[in-house]
C-alpha cells in the first residue's frame, strides 16, 4: 500500500507542475499539429485509405518502329532462328506484334489499381526534370533505349536482356518517390516471373526435342502476360510501403512526437528520487518504513502511468483533430504498454545515476542531449527511410524507434502478431534498465561505511 | 527507553560524532544542545535509522535498532531540520500523504489529521498549498507530519530555525504539551534558551562529543560559582583588566569587543566591590549587566568559547 500512496502522491505532483505538463502533454499535441500540417507533402496522404494519387511523367526513349525492325532483323540471324523453320519465324514475327509498350501503360499503369495511386502522363526527359523540379510530379520513370526490343527479345526467345527502367524522385516527396519506386520493382518482378516460365517452357520443349511446339507454350505465356500485369494490381498493398496503407503526416508525427514526448516523463521520473533526497522526504519516508526499492518502483510506475497518459492524450487528440487511424486496437494497447514500461524503466535507471551522482547533471544531460539524440535516431524528427541504412539500423537503439517502428506497422494495416518482436524488445528494454537501477542503487559509495563494524540497516 | 552506546561516526576521514553515549528516559524532553557541526544531526540520524554508525549501537527497551530498524520506526517521530514535504501539495495533502506511509486510511486518517492540525494550529490552511505558507507555518506542519501516528518518541531536529519569535513559542508550547501528553521528546537545538526551557534532560555536544550531560540544574552546577559580569566603561584597556583582576572573587577578565567580562564567585557584594573599585579609579560607567550562569556559560566554560561561535 506504500506504493500505492507514493503514486498517488507522485501523480498529483506531477500534475500540480504545469511546465512539465506543458513538456510532456502540450508540446506533442502542438508539434504534431505543426509537423503533420508543415510536412504533409513528404508523406503519401492517407484519409480513410483513401489514397492521393501520385503524378509521375513516363519519357520513353525508346522508338518502337525502330525495336521491332532490330528484333525482326535478330530473328533472321543465324542464332536466334536456327532449328526454326520459316512457319515458326513467321509465328514468332507475329506474335511479336503483340508485344508493345501498351503491356507497360495500358496493362500496368491503366489497370484499375494501379490508377488509383498512380497519374502519368508522357513527356520528353527535359521536360519531365522541370516538372519534377517545380514539384509538379512526384516522381520521372524513363524506359530505357531498346526497351520494347528488349522485351520481345525476353519474352520470344530463349535470351534475356537487362531492362533498367530508371525511376527520379523529388527529395521532398520521398515518400511518393518510394512509391514509385516500389511499383517499378513489382513491374519488375512480374516481368521476370513470365521470362522465367517462358525460359522453361523453352528449355523443356528442346530437351524433349518439341521444335516449334514450345511456340505454342509461348503464346499461352503471352495470354498469361495481362493478367500477370494485373496480378500486380491486385498486389499493390503489398507493393506501396511494404504492402501498408500508406502513412500520412500526421499519422507519423502523432505516433513520433508521442514516442519521443514519452522520454520526457522518463527524464522528469529520474529527476524524482534525487529531489526527495534534497527534499529530506526520501529520508522520511524512509524513517517511516517504506524501503528504498518500494520507493523507486513507485517512481518507475507513476513513470509508467504518465507515459500512459500521455499516450492516451496524444491517440485521442490526433484521432479527432488529425484523423490518425491508429489501426488494430489490441497491438496500439500492446505497444503503448511495452513502451510504457521501457520508459518506467529507463527513468528508473536514470533516477538511480542521478541519486547516486547526487546533483542533476545525469538527468539534464538525458533530457538534453540524450532524448534528443534517440529521438533524431529513432525517427521521431524526419522519416529514417529516408536516411542512409546505417542510421535506420541505429534506429533500433533507440526506445522511441521502437515504439515508433511498432506504431507505424499498425497504423499502416499490421496486427498484433506482426509487432510482437517490437513489444518483445520493448518489454526487455524496460526490465534490463530497471535492474541496472536496483543494481545502482543497492551498490555503496566509497568511504560511505569503510569502518563499519556493525550490521548493516536494511533502509 | 533508549540508549545510545559509544556511536561513532565519520564522513571522508571527518569525524563526525565520536563515542557518544546517553540514555533518554521514557517521558521526558531531552536536549541535544551544541553549535552547528557539533554532531547533533549525524546523532539524530543514526538513532532515526537513516545513517549507521562506524561503530556503536542504539537500544529501544534494550534491543538494537540497527539489527531491526523496524522496532524503532513504528515508534518514532522526526521532524527533520529541514522541511521535509512537497511545497507543490497542500497542508492536507501532506498529511495524508505522510499519514498513509505510517499506514493510517480513512477515517482513522481524517480523523488524526483534524486533531494534528489542532495541535499545530494550522486548521483553516489546510487546503493551501505548502509552498504559500509562511516559515512558521512550514516548520509547524512539519512538526504535523510526524505526529499523525502517534509516535512515543518525537524526535525535534533544530526545529525553529530561520522562524519569527511567535511561530517558535508555539513550536515550544506544542513540544511541552506533546510531552505533557506522555511523548518522550528526543530536541536537538543550537539556541541554549529553548534547551533550558524545553528539557529536564540535557546533554551538550561539542566536536562530536558529549562534554556535558545532566538536568539543567546539575550543568549550572558546573559554574555555579561562575557570575558574568558585563560591564562597559568610557576607558577600556589593559590597565582596567588588571585593576579589576586584583579584586578578590574575580577569577577571570577579558575584554570583548567594546565589554568587559568578568566571572566571579557570587554575585550581589562582589558587584558593589568592583563599581567601587572602577569609580576610585574616575573610570564611568556606561553600563553593568549581572547574568546568572546558565547553559552559555556551561559551554563556554568548558570549551573557551561561545555557544553560537
Amino acid at each position: 500500500m506504500k506504493i500505492a500512496n507514493i503514486i498517488l502522491k507522485d501523480l498529483k505532483i506531477i500534475l500540480s507542475d504545469k511546465k512539465a505538463l506543458a513538456i510532456m502533454i502540450l508540446m506533442p499535441v502542438i508539434l504534431t499539429t505543426i509537423l503533420s500540417f508543415a510536412l504533409k507533402g513528404s508523406f503519401a496522404d492517407s484519409d480513410n485509405a483513401v489514397i492521393e494519387r501520385v503524378n509521375i511523367a513516363v519519357v520513353k526513349k525508346y522508338d518502337e518502329k525502330q525495336d521491332q525492325a532490330n528484333f525482326e532483323a535478330a530473328l533472321n540471324s543465324s542464332f536466334l532462328s536456327s532449328g526454326m523453320d520459316e512457319r515458326d519465324i513467321n509465328d514468332l514475327l507475329e506474335s511479336s506484334d503483340e508485344i508493345t509498350d501498351e503491356i507497360f501503360f495500358d496493362d500496368f499503369l491503366d489497370s484499375e489499381k494501379v490508377s488509383e495511386f498512380i497519374s502519368y502522363r508522357i513527356e520528353e526527359q527535359d521536360q519531365a526534370l522541370k516538372l519534377l523540379k517545380s514539384d509538379e510530379i512526384s516522381a520521372v520513370v524513363i524506359l530505357p533505349e531498346k526497351f520494347i526490343y528488349d522485351m520481345k527479345i525476353n519474352f520470344l526467345t530463349p535470351l534475356r536482356n537487362k531492362i533498367n527502367i530508371e525511376v527520379l524522385t523529388h527529395t521532398d516527396k520521398s515518400i511518393s518517390g518510394q512509391i514509385v519506386k516500389s511499383l517499378m520493382d513489382a513491374y519488375a518482378n512480374a516481368m521476370s516471373t513470365v521470362i522465367i516460365g517462358k525460359n522453361v517452357v523453352i528449355e523443356t520443349a528442346m530437351a524433349n526435342g518439341a521444335g516449334s511446339d514450345s511456340l505454342s507454350g509461348m503464346y499461352e505465356l503471352m495470354e498469361g502476360m495481362s493478367s500477370t500485369m494485373k496480378s500486380i494490381e491486385v498486389n499493390m498493398d503489398d507493393v506501396v510501403l511494404d504492402g501498408r496503407k500508406p502513412v500520412s503526416s500526421a499519422d507519423y508525427y502523432a505516433a513520433g512526437m508521442m514516442t519521443m514526448f514519452i522520454l520526457f516523463a522518463a527524464g522528469h521520473g529520474g529527476r524524482m528520487l534525487l529531489e526527495e533526497k534534497d527534499n529530506q522526504t526520501y529520508q522520511r519516508m524512509v524513517v517511516a518504513g517504506a524501503d528504498k526499492f518500494e520507493i523507486l518502483a513507485g517512481k518507475a510506475i507513476t513513470i509508467f502511468i504518465i507515459a500512459i497518459i500521455q499516450t492516451v492524450i496524444m491517440i485521442v487528440y490526433s484521432h479527432f483533430a488529425l484523423k490518425v487511424q491508429w489501426g488494430d486496437r489490441i497491438a496500439v494497447a500492446m505497444i503503448s504498454i511495452s513502451a510504457a514500461a521501457a520508459v518506467a524503466g529507463l527513468g528508473s535507471f536514470v533516477g538511480a545515476l542521478t541519486y547516486r551522482a547526487g546533483n542533476y547533471k545525469m538527468a539534464n544531460i538525458f533530457e538534453s542531449a540524450i532524448v534528443q539524440g534517440m529521438a533524431l535516431l529513432g525517427g521521431s524528427f524526419f522519416p529514417l527511410d529516408v536516411m542512409p541504412e546505417f542510421m535506420q539500423r541505429l534506429g533500433f537503439l533507440s526506445l522511441n524507434g521502437v515504439a515508433l517502428k511498432a506504431y507505424l506497422k499498425v497504423i499502416s494495416g499490421g496486427n498484433a502478431k506482426e509487432i510482437l518482436g517490437y513489444v518483445s524488445a520493448l518489454t526487455v528494454m524496460g526490465a534490463v534498465f530497471a535492474i541496472l537501477a536496483v543494481m545502482i542503487l543497492t551498490g555503496r559509495r566509497n568511504g560511505y561505511a569503510e569502518h563499519n563494524k556493525t550490521k548493516s540497516i536494511k533502509a | 527507553m533508549l540508549r545510545v552506546e559509544n556511536l561513532y561516526k565519520s564522513f571522508n576521514n571527518v569525524k563526525a560524532v565520536e563515542g557518544v553515549s546517553f540514555e533518554v528516559s521514557r517521558g521526558k524532553v531531552f536536549g541535544l544542545l551544541g553549535p552547528n557541526g557539533a554532531g547533533k544531526s549525524t546523532t539524530i540520524s543514526v538513532i532515526s535509522t537513516l545513517l549507521e554508525p562506524d561503530s556503536g549501537d542504539v537500544f529501544l527497551e534494550g534491543k538494537s535498532i540497527l539489527s531491526n530498524p523496524g522496532i524503532i520506526r513504528k515508534n518514532l517521530g522526526v521532524v527533520p531540520q529541514d522541511i521535509a514535504l512537497y511545497p507543490t501539495l497542500s497542508g492536507y495533502e501532506n498529511l495524508s500523504f505522510w499519514g498513509s506511509v505510517y499506514g493510517l486510511r480513512g477515517a482513522e486518517l481524517k480523523k488524526r489529521i483534524a486533531e494534528v492540525s489542532d495541535v499545530i494550529g494550522l486548521n483553516g490552511r489546510l487546503k493551501d498549498r505548502v509552498d504559500k505558507y509562511s516559515g512558521g507555518m512550514k516548520r509547524r506542519i512539519n512538526i504535523g507530519a510526524a505526529l499523525l501516528h502517534k509516535p512515543e518518541i518525537l524526535i525535534m531536529d533544530e526545529p525553529t530555525v530561520g522562524i519569527d519569535p511567535q511561530s517558535r513559542n508555539h513550536i515550544l508550547d506544542t513540544a511541552l504539551e506533546l510531552n505533557r501528553q506522555g511523548m518522550t521528546i528526543i530536541y536537538t537545538s543550537h539556541y541554549m534558551e529553548e534547551v533550558e526551557y524545553l528539557c529536564n534532560e540535557i546533554c551538550i555536544m561539542d566536536e562530536g562529543k558529549i562534554i556535558a550531560s545532566g538536568n539543567k540544574q546539575e550543568l549550572i552546577d558546573l559554574v555555579k560559582e561562575k557570575t558574568q559580569i558585563n560591564i562597559k566603561l568610557n576607558t577600556m584597556n589593559d590597565s582596567v583588566l588588571s585593576a579589576l583582576k586584583e579584586i578578590k572573587g574575580v577569577y577571570e577578565a577579558r575584554l570583548n569587543e567594546d565589554m568587559i567580562v568578568l566571572f566571579v564567585s557570587g554575585s550581589t557584594a562582589l558587584t558593589a566591590e568592583i563599581i567601587a573599585k572602577i569609580t576610585e579609579n574616575g573610570w564611568l560607567i556606561e553600563s553593568i549587566d549581572v547574568k546568572k550562569p546558565n547553559l552559555e556559560a556551561v559551554f563556554l566554560h568548558l570549551t573557551g568559547k561561545a555557544l553560537r561561535d
